[in-house]
């Protein structure tokens, strides 16, 4: 108790110095914190609406399917999908088929691959659906209905409400036609989706290529994307009954994506160590300076009997304490950065006109902050750390101190 | 006179300077690394999204740019038209023809794009000899040798070795079709390429189109990237119209975005590093004129008006920044030198990832830029001063019977 | 009053017309346009063909030699050029192959190459396929009859896989042959015509021994297939229309 006692007198006895050391450190605590919780914030929106499109969290597939995506490797839907969906945790369950093919119109012709869903259901998950009206979407699972992408519409030189047919490989060995029309336009703005995009009700697509009630992908969609640990083992076991089929994780099926995210993770890692190391570095400058001007008082002191230990173990207390409360200091700033930034975020439409692209899932215009606790202590702590660290060579000066010459010191 | 004086007194106090001289030598020399790491994933970006297919510059007929149509052809003798060779910068430029069509060995067909090139000519642009796996890159007279992408090469389950059927339209109605031999095996990382590209000989793809003598394009690689604009703007006026220039920004506008924001980040870190440590310097700065207060007393009352007082702390903190300076960007260069020369290896950690057109590869390393280490050494310079002036004016606002009293 | 009498008087003239006993108009009708795209096959048949293309880019002539049984079965090999002798075609219900003598393989035409045109004429592969069944996919009205001709409107039937609006067909009365086909989009813009025309004996029937296909939306492009030597009524069986058949020369 004394010692903290002491330990706080001592770092304010020259406020000026411990007022800038302690702005410095907070400083980037703050930066560091914000900036991370920003990144975070926009990665966990991009995996979602990720997931929502592709994969899910959590998808099941034929063995070989996701390397080959070989058309014939589906599997049957049997009693999985409701018992994956009545799992705690789990929002929803998307079966889809994938199915390549010819699109053609009185004019032009295309090679598509043509997704099969159940309407009622990806309506409610997936984003391109999401944005599209009500009388634009897909009526049933077996209409004639189709959502395609705006360019591929104009590609096939047909508009909305209009004809097409398409044309694929049945597991008969022929190839079937079926009559399509355009019953939805969808207009994401990313090249891939517009270009390619074409969804029917999941039987439809089945009567195409003889897969009635079969699926390439189950896509799990959680209530939220951290739930994934809880919830992978419980669908694994689901599916350990059923050989030829297995679950993996939306980083398994999306590699693109997870590894996008992985590589500025890592960056910004870099970039933090970097900051994290001149601020140690200013600590440790600050530290030696306090110790160098007390050189005689610290000459007294072990005169009068004080022990090398305990000056170390005093300025390391110092130390300490500086670390601490810079922490703090850093954090409050830090969480109200981070509640600016989740609150109002910052609006890229002032700076970008196109959609940003990154690993396939388009940008939002307005990045927002989420909150990643876990991280920001990790922080504090590694700052009261370093603080310490930073002490080490102070103190063990401070130790050094033969008391006479200290005190001859000037 | 002054200035003598300024290094004096730095010398005088060696610890602290050397100590406050750390400080500035560690941000300066790191935050060139981190430029340098910053400009070599750049670098990979724009190296992988050009260097993999389209080169630097592509020259085309612009209905061909436009609409790939087969029949927008060039006399393949533009490869070596005036303007073209008298551009200075040019690395290499590559003659191709392109046609859209099928692949196929035993029961399996799979759709191919089928780039025919003169592989000398080819290297010198685009690198994908660089990412052959397995066999090896087309020789200069194999007619009737390909290289195709690792997806490609799995769907149709092809070694090197193997013989496939190419099959198209030609551009005199009728099929052309004929055996190719897989020389080679190439794995990008982009899906797009791997999945669909084929690298053949330029004259059979041009006996097989009925195309003979013509080309669809000129792919061009320049000595800088950045450059490569404003030369497709100069090479466009030169040039006849039937024949269009376009740079990569123009080819893959996402890229320009991409960059954009590289930018404004890398400037970001910039300043938040610099921040921290003139924040970090402050203190020392302080220290140093508070510790000579009376000394500042003595020369005042000797003469010294507040305003040489205030010149003489300010040319201490900017010799400490020029020597900073120095070594930071000399530990700098090092530091870089090591991270371009040997980089750090993610790949057991992150596979290739592509984004805007380009591909990132798995590996760390730096690249060399005058930008990164101007940036940093002006910044040091201009932070030294600022974080010595409230120090020099705190110096010259003493009074000096008040300093001189002070112990 | 006397619109009432001019539709009965069609009514009448159509029933007179066909040999076989009353059957309602809408299934007359898909009778005649079965016979009408039947006309070249017969239960079977053979033919020498020359086939002319002429496009913005190329101006081509091939001669070929064609085989067909039923609906099911087509095969047909080019002769002439002798760039591309060899090159053949085999159809077997609604699957397609092609043979390439200069590398000799035989490939399969997947999906995504139906749409694709054949041998680089205005036909598609997927039109060999699926014009033999124009009598399925359709419901038949008669637009308008003079001495001459028959004006019949061919709509599709609600979920037919077919990508017209709407087929018109030109039928000359004496003899009965196709005289002009109309294909049309969803919004009644014609964008295909096909014209017969040079109409002969050939052993028990008359027949046009030659069809062009005018791509409207590309007025200097035709594609004109002429008959030469047409004969029915062979002996076919499914499987000459083999792979092995196919790589024959």
């Amino acid at each position: 108790m004394d010692a903290l006692r002491l330990a706080w007198k001592n770092l304010w006895r020259n406020r000026r110095r411990t007022l800038i050391t302690l702005s410095a450190v907070a400083f980037s605590i703050m930066l560091v914190q914000a900036f991370h919780n920003l990144s975070f914030g926009v990665y966990e929106r991009m995996v979602d609406s990720g997931v929502r499109a592709g994969s899910g969290h959590i998808a099941v597939y034929r063995e070989g399917y996701l390397d080959s995506r070989d058309e014939t490797l589906v599997f049957k839907a049997g009693s999985l999908p409701e018992n994956i969906r009545t799992l705690p945790g789990v929002a929803e369950v998307l079966p889809r088929l994938y199915i390549p093919g010819l699109a053609q119109s009185s004019r032009e012709s295309r090679g598509i691959l043509l997704i099969g869903v159940d309407p009622e259901r990806e309506r409610r998950i997936n984003p391109f659906l999401a944005a599209l009206p009500d009388e634009q979407m897909l009526r049933s699972s077996s209409a004639r209905d189709a959502v395609i992408g705006r360019r591929l519409m104009e590609e096939l030189q047909i508009g909305p409400g209009q004809k097409f047919v398409v044309t694929a490989q049945h597991t008969d060995g022929t190839l079937h036609a079926e009559l399509l029309r355009v019953r939805g336009v969808v207009d994401s703005g990313i090249k891939d989706v517009d270009n390619s995009l074409i969804m029917v009700g999941r039987q439809r697509a089945a009567l195409l290529s003889g897969q009635a009630g079969e699926m390439h992908e189950l896509a799990v969609i959680l209530e939220t994307a951290n739930l994934d640990q809880k919830v992978f083992p419980a669908v694994a076991q689901l599916v350990m009954d059923r050989p030829e089929i297995t679950a993996v994780s939306w980083e398994t099926a999306m590699p693109n994506l997870a590894n996008a995210i992985k590589l500025d993770y890592a960056s910004q890692k870099f970039i933090f160590l970097i900051i994290l190391a001149i601020v140690t570095i200013g600590v440790v400058n600050t530290l030696l300076m306090s110790v160098m001007e007390r050189m005689r008082e610290f000459g007294v002191i072990l005169a009068l009997g004080s022990t090398p230990a305990r000056l170390r173990a005093n300025i390391l207390v110092e130390a300490g304490l500086l670390g601490l409360l810079a922490a703090l200091l850093g954090t409050l700033l830090g969480c109200l950065a981070t509640w600016y930034l989740w609150a109002v975020g910052i609006n890229l439409e002032t700076f970008v006109s196109e959609n940003l692209e990154f690993g396939g899932v388009v940008f939002e215009p307005v990045l927002r902050a989420a909150w990643d606790i876990d991280w920001m202590v990790k922080i504090v702590v590694y700052v009261v750390g370093l603080t310490l660290v930073a002490a080490l060579y102070p103190a063990v000066k401070a130790g050094r101190i033969a008391p006479v010459e200290a005190m001859r010191h000037h | 006179m002054l200035f003598s004086l300024a290094s004096r007194n730095l010398w005088r106090n060696r610890r602290r300077t050397l100590l406050t001289l750390m400080a500035m030598v560690v941000s300066a020399s790191l935050l060139i690394l981190a430029l340098g790491v910053f400009s070599g994933m750049f670098e990979d970006m724009l190296a992988s999204a050009t260097e993999q297919y389209h080169g630097h510059m592509v020259l085309a007929h612009p209905e061909y740019h436009k609409r790939r149509d087969l029949f927008a052809t060039l006399s393949e003798t533009i490869v070596d038209a005036g303007p073209l060779r008298e551009t200075a910068d040019m690395i290499g430029r590559s003659p191709r023809l392109r046609s859209f069509g099928l692949l196929s060995r035993g029961e399996q067909t799979q759709p191919a794009e089928v780039l025919g090139v003169r592989p000398d000519r080819e290297r010198r642009v685009t690198a994908l000899h660089e990412s052959i796996i397995r066999g090896e890159y087309l020789k200069a007279d194999d007619s009737h040798g390909i290289v195709i992408g690792e997806g490609l090469a799995r769907k149709l389950e092809l070694e090197p070795g193997s013989e496939v059927v190419f099959v198209t339209q030609a551009a005199d109605g009728s099929i052309g079709n004929d055996l190719l031999y897989v020389r080679g095996i190439f794995a990008t990382g982009d899906s797009r390429n791997d999945n669909r590209l084929v690298l053949a000989a330029l004259p059979w793809l041009q006996k097989v189109l009925v195309l003979p003598g013509q080309i669809h394009e000129v792919a061009m690689a320049v000595k800088d990237p950045m450059q490569a604009e404003a030369v497709a703007a100069g090479l466009n006026q030169r040039l006849p119209s039937s024949a269009l220039v376009l740079d990569w920004g123009e080819l893959l506008p996402e890229m320009r975005e991409v960059i954009a924001s590289y930018d404004v980040s890398r400037m970001i870190v910039v300043v938040i590093l610099y921040l921290a440590t003139g924040l970090g310097i402050l203190n020392t700065f302080f220290m140093s004129v508070m510790e000579r207060t009376r000394e500042f007393g003595i020369l005042m009352a000797q003469g010294l008006r507040p305003w040489a007082v205030r010149r003489l702390v300010l040319l201490e903190t900017l010799l400490m920044g020029g020597i900073a300076l120095l070594i930071g960007v000399v530990l700098g260069a090092l530091m870089t030198l090591f991270m371009a020369t040997v980089g750090i290896d993610l790949s057991g950690y992150i596979t290739p990832v592509t984004y805007a057109g380009g591909t990132i590869l798995p590996r760390l390393h730096a690249v060399f830029a005058l930008d990164n280490f101007t940036v940093p050494s002006l910044m040091l310079l201009v932070v030294s001063l600022a974080a010595g002036f409230f120090p020099a004016n705190r110096a010259a606002r003493l009074d000096p019977v008040a300093a001189i009293r002070e112990e | 009053m006397k619109f009432t009498a001019v539709l009965i008087l069609i009514l009448c003239s159509l029933w007179a017309a066909l040999p076989s006993p009353a059957r309602t108009a809408d299934l007359d009708l898909q009778t005649l346009i079965k016979d009408v795209e039947q006309q070249y096959r017969g239960r079977s048949s053979h033919a020498e063909t020359v086939m002319r293309v002429k496009t913005a880019h190329w101006d081509r002539t091939l001669e070929m030699e064609a085989w067909s049984l039923d609906r099911a079965y087509y095969l047909i090999q080019i002769l002439e050029p002798p760039k591309e002798r060899g090159v053949a075609t085999l159809k077997r219900d609604r699957q397609i192959w092609n043979y390439l003598p200069k590398v000799d393989r035989v490939i399969k035409v997947p999906p995504s190459m139906m749409g694709g045109s054949w041998m680089g004429s205005h036909i598609t592969n997927d039109d060999l396929v699926k014009a033999s069944h124009v009598d399925e996919d359709y419901t038949f009205a008669l637009l308008e009859e003079t001495d001459v001709f028959y004006l019949i409107e061919c709509l599709p039937r609600e979920n037919a896989a077919v990508v017209w609006g709407k087929i018109i067909y030109k039928i000359g009365k004496q003899p009965r042959v196709p005289l002009e086909i109309d294909y049309f989009d969803e919004s009644m813009v014609r964008v295909r015509q096909i014209v017969f025309d040079k109409v002969q004996p050939v052993g028990d029937r008359v027949v046009p021994l030659r069809m062009t296909v005018l791509p409207l939306e590309k007025p200097n492009e035709r594609t004109v297939f002429e008959y030469r030597n047409l004969e029915f009524g062979l002996d076919l069986e499914a499987n000459f229309f083999s792979l092995r058949r196919l790589k024959q020369r």
